[in-house]
């Protein structure tokens, strides 16, 4: 089914979903991002948080440890300053905190939604100013 | 796909698909092939990149550093002035593209796209600058930690290698940012191209098809990626800032330099992006997507950070007074009436006198007063990194080894080759890249 109005695509949804079709069931494709089907849909937050998540600590853990390790594998004293100084190596850790956090987001983001997805590059199936629904035979 | 009666009667197209049809048209109409006049502005500035920049650098790295002019006691001259400029030109893409994104403002999808190209190319003349200013640049590969023969490592508390890091994250983080907010435009211009370049912004696109998985973890990415660039652009300025802040240089070492820092680059990089798109917004005949409310907004962004700005130079004085260090309140009073006096004032004048009319509403929206207005902040802000690096080195404890510094040919010449490199990246840009966000732009529409 194609809708050309959010409005409509929206109301066909409430309908379906009323009329006991299993969200999963239901794929959809609109122009621009629709967070009211989202919310009809009863969608999950996606699974892209989970890499971030994991690639935010590993960045934090490599941050600190590479500094603290590397300043250790050589004591250099200077003006007694501590050798394993947390405050200056915390600002190393923030950087590779965003840096594998944001990279692990972008990386979670093509694994979730199996991209590049080389068979509809090939394709001449194209991004659509128009909202669709297709319903799976259960 | 589905092919049952519910679509709409063909002709008769509803007027929200209309709507968001005409946003699509206008933006790629944009994109159609550039006249000669283009091409040509893109080969004088390519022209300029490779002589002023490239000729120079070659000369300066075959005759060595000396042919610049930084001597003590002034050892950071206008290469430093250059990079702490660039960088700073680089925060306000990630300001709009991102925190205006967590804010939900309205008026960041007429400017985000552009300004985060402006982020990546200034970044990327940013980096330069460094390198440039090496003695020997085939040893840049020291400032990376790497496991070498000796297991000697680089000293992760000098604030220079905090740069080493912060600035390599930011053109990362700034360059994926950027893409991924071009993912689903590339696919609606996969639609509207043919032969070769339907093939590569398909490819580009990677199969986009803006299907209900896509978009949940699309705005999932979107989401945190503009969370992780909100602090990364509070801390990579800091990080510039304390490469000066903590050195033991009168008119340096404060710990207003991270604030002060931070709201002068978002400060200089709105006026940046007033520079880029007010032209853009003519040629491209872009009038309906960039509206002039939205402009407007823009320049009370720059007003505001105008008079944070302002309020930095006058507390400066006062905290250089009230701490009763002869050496700082020496230095604050020779900002002001020594050698560099010229340089402070213009300074003063463009970024705090100049913005203030922007008051008037009638002036904030007239593009051609906001356009002269964001070429005198320009300048103001890299007079204001002048007066700074080299006012303070140039007068530091002892006044035996005073001395000042005036930048010669060869540093002027890559100055000049930077901002030529800068305007034929951007226009590049604007021909074979979307310049608005079309899906943020459909978005809007109801």
């Amino acid at each position: 089914m194609v809708f050309e109005s959010e409005h409509d695509f929206l109301h066909k949804l409430e309908e379906l979903v009323k009329n006991g079709v299993k969200p999963r069931d239901i794929e959809t494709r609109a122009p621009h991002p629709v967070h009211r089907a989202e919310e009809i849909l009863g969608v999950r937050p996606s699974h892209v948080r989970l890499f971030v998540l994991i690639g935010g600590l590993t960045g934090a853990t490599t941050g600190y440890l590479f500094t603290s390790l590397t300043a250790l594998s050589w004591v250099l004293p200077v003006g007694n300053k501590p050798i394993v100084g947390i405050p200056p190596f915390t600002v190393i850790a923030f950087e590779l905190t965003v840096l594998f956090g944001g990279l692990s987001a972008f990386l979670g983001f093509l694994v979730t939604s199996r991209m590049p997805a080389v068979r509809t590059i090939i394709s001449n199936d194209e991004f659509k100013d128009s909202f669709e629904i297709r319903v799976k035979k259960g | 796909m589905a092919h049952s009666g519910e679509v709409a009667v063909a002709g008769a197209k509803h007027p929200a698909s209309e709507a968001r049809l005409q946003i699509e048209r206008d933006i790629i109409q944009a994109m159609q092939k550039p006249g000669l006049l283009y091409w040509g502005l893109v080969g004088l500035f390519a022209t300029g990149f490779g002589v002023f920049l490239l000729g120079a650098w070659a000369m300066q790295i075959y005759k060595g550093i000396g042919l610049g002019g930084q001597l003590n006691p002034v050892g950071w001259g206008i290469y430093i002035v250059n990079f702490v400029f660039w960088v700073g030109i680089a925060h306000s893409g990630t300001l709009i593209s991102a925190v205006l994104f967590l804010f939900r403002s309205k008026f960041r999808a007429s400017f985000n796209r552009a300004a985060e190209a402006m982020t990546v190319i200034a970044v990327m003349c940013a980096g330069m600058y460094p390198l440039i200013h090496l003695g020997r640049v085939w040893y840049f590969f020291w400032l990376l930690p790497y496991p070498n023969q000796r297991m000697l490592w680089t000293n992760f508390k000098s604030p220079l290698e905090w740069d080493v890091f912060a600035i390599s994250t930011y053109l990362t983080i700034s360059v994926v940012f950027f893409y991924v907010g071009l993912i689903p435009d590339f696919a609606i211009v996969k639609r509207y191209t043919r032969g070769v370049s339907r093939h590569v912004y398909s490819a580009l696109s990677l199969g986009w098809l803006g299907t209900r998985e896509q978009w949940r973890n699309y705005n999932m990415l979107y989401a945190l990626l503009a969370g992780f660039a909100t602090p990364l652009v509070l801390s990579v300025h800091s990080v510039v800032s304390w490469d000066f802040a903590m050195g033991l240089v009168p008119g340096w070492h404060t710990t207003i330099f991270a604030p002060y820092f931070v709201a002068g680059a978002i400060f200089s990089g709105c006026a940046m992006v007033l520079t880029l798109c007010i032209p853009m917004r003519k040629i491209q005949k872009l009038e309906r997507v960039m509206p002039i409310e939205h402009f407007e907004k823009l320049a009370k962004t720059m007003l505001f950070t105008s008079m944070i700005v302002g309020y930095a130079y006058i507390v400066e004085f006062i905290l250089a007074y009230y701490s009763g260090n002869v050496y700082e309140f020496g230095i604050f009073r020779d900002r002001a009436l020594g050698h560099y006096k010229w340089q402070y004032w213009g300074m003063v004048f463009c970024n705090v006198i100049v913005p203030l009319p922007l008051f008037i509403k009638k002036l904030r929206r007239s593009l051609a007063y906001l356009f002269v207005t964001s070429i005198f902040v320009n300048i103001g802000m890299w007079l204001e990194r002048f007066v700074i690096i080299i006012g303070s080195l140039a007068h530091e404890y002892t006044p035996y080894a005073w001395g000042n510094y005036k930048p010669r040919p060869v540093e002027i010449s890559i100055t000049i080759g930077t901002f030529c490199f800068f305007f034929m990246m951007f226009l590049l840009f604007a021909k074979f890249m979307p310049v608005v966000a079309i899906t943020e732009k459909k978005e809007e529409v109801h």
